[in-house]
């Protein structure tokens, strides 16, 4: 999950070069890499790669703040996870 | 700016004595009112007055003689009472505003949102819009905007009363909305995304292109042509509709001769496919055509900062944000000369 997220953050949203290779623990929205629109794109990819719909409760920084983040965000969200979480 | 923050008050109060009272006159009668107002302000303010014709010619320069130029300034402070007169018509379900305002290209509004992703309004700060969007949403199309209330920056240095005073004032044009505004504020990246969810579920966004950027933004900023300069202006309107799939419509509310009636000229939708910059200067061009077409409906001209920040005249030695924001009392309009 870290290396498809990482790729196409990479690929797809970073605009400065040198920030690539790009750790999984590196600041996505302090350095600038996810602005609105950006993080819109990876919203967008995030549901049609993950197959999860997203809500506004979901847009908290600290889901975007890095790949590790997200990552965790995500399976934090896996059917099994949740419903242990609700039991 | 201490002298600018008792005007505004004495505004506020002034509003608040007669506005209901114009607003509940026979249309003719009340915007007739509303024009001997504009025109009362255009005598006495003279500050505003030269600050709206000087930027007038430093923006269009030889296409505006100074004679021209003054006779747009009065134009100007006449739109900026009318607008005010349009809030508090927004009562009774906005029906009195209603009744005065056209929409030519409902159908393209109706066949984007047939489409099922929603569709993007896209406009400037261009006559009484906001109270052009409220009157959308009561008309049956669900409309929510992005824009920022000017009276929450914080650099405005509003007192927390004064603040509820403007909440108060505008609260008719609040109610008139599908959700709350979208507010771009630095540090909320959620923006594009809460957009998203609106279209998603098949509603209208407003989008005002033509604001300078905040500092936090500018390197997102593309330079376009725009009223015969280069400006620096933010394409997420663009961006939103190439990434949702929404269909994006240009906009503009022209207020008519009578000055109680109004038209909303709302496009088929703009080609946004390619790249995004060529994309949005197509829009741009066509923000800035409206204006050209009748100059005294944008609100710009009298936020020196805001025109100078755009690229479109030369900064000026007072418009540091330092010198604090120019606050407009009568046409509400996000200052956005503030410490960023």
């Amino acid at each position: 999950m870290e290396t498809v997220i990482n790729d196409y953050i990479s690929r797809e949203l970073v605009q400065d070069p040198a920030l690539v290779p790009l750790a999984d623990e590196a600041p996505l929205l302090d350095s600038g890499i996810l602005d609105s629109l950006t993080l819109l794109r990876l919203v967008v990819f995030l549901e049609e790669r993950f197959g999860i719909t997203m809500g506004d409760a979901d847009l908290l920084p600290e889901n975007f703040a890095s790949v590790n983040t997200i990552c965790a965000y995500l399976r934090a969200r896996e059917p099994g996870k949740q419903e242990a979480a609700r039991g | 700016m201490g002298d600018s923050r008792a005007r505004m008050l004495l505004h506020i109060i002034e509003r608040a004595a007669y506005l209901p009272f114009l607003a509940r006159l026979p249309a003719p009668l009340g915007y007739r009112m509303a024009c001997w107002r504009g025109d009362w302000h255009f005598r006495h303010q003279a500050g505003k007055r030269t600050e709206v014709a000087r930027n007038l010619r430093l923006v269009l320069g030889n296409e505006l003689s100074a004679a021209a130029a003054q006779q747009v300034t009065r134009e100007w402070f006449r739109l900026a009472s009318c607008e005010t007169v349009d809030i508090k018509r927004l009562g009774r379900r906005a029906r009195p505003l209603r009744r005065l305002v056209e929409i030519r290209g409902r159908e393209h509004l109706e066949a984007a949102l047939a489409a099922g992703k929603g569709a993007i309004l896209c406009t400037g700060h261009f006559g009484s819009c906001s109270s052009g969007f409220s009157v959308l949403h009561a008309s049956g199309f669900p409309v929510t905007a992005i824009g920022r209330w000017w009276y929450k920056y914080e650099a405005a240095g509003l007192s927390s009363a004064e603040r509820r005073l403007w909440d108060f004032y505008l609260k008719p044009l609040r109610r008139h909305r599908q959700r709350p505004n979208i507010e771009p504020w630095p540090g909320r990246p959620e923006v594009a995304t809460l957009a998203a969810a609106a279209l998603r579920a098949n509603e209208v966004v407003t989008i005002s292109i033509d604001a300078p950027p905040l500092d936090s933004d500018r390197a997102r900023a593309v330079e376009v042509p725009f009223l015969g300069h280069q400006a620096g202006l933010l394409p997420g309107a663009v961006v939103l509709a190439q990434v949702t799939g929404a269909p994006l419509l240009m906009g503009f509310l022209y207020r008519e001769a009578d000055y109680r009636h109004q038209v909303w000229e709302i496009s088929a939708p703009v080609p946004v496919e390619g790249e995004t910059a060529t994309a949005f200067g197509r829009c741009a061009a066509e923000v800035s055509a409206a204006i050209r077409r009748s100059p005294a409906h944008w609100i710009f001209w009298a936020n020196t900062g805001d025109l100078a920040d755009l690229g479109l005249i030369p900064p000026q030695p007072d418009s540091s944000p330092a010198a604090g924001p120019v606050l407009l009392p009568d046409r509400g309009i996000p200052a956005r000369r503030i410490s960023r």
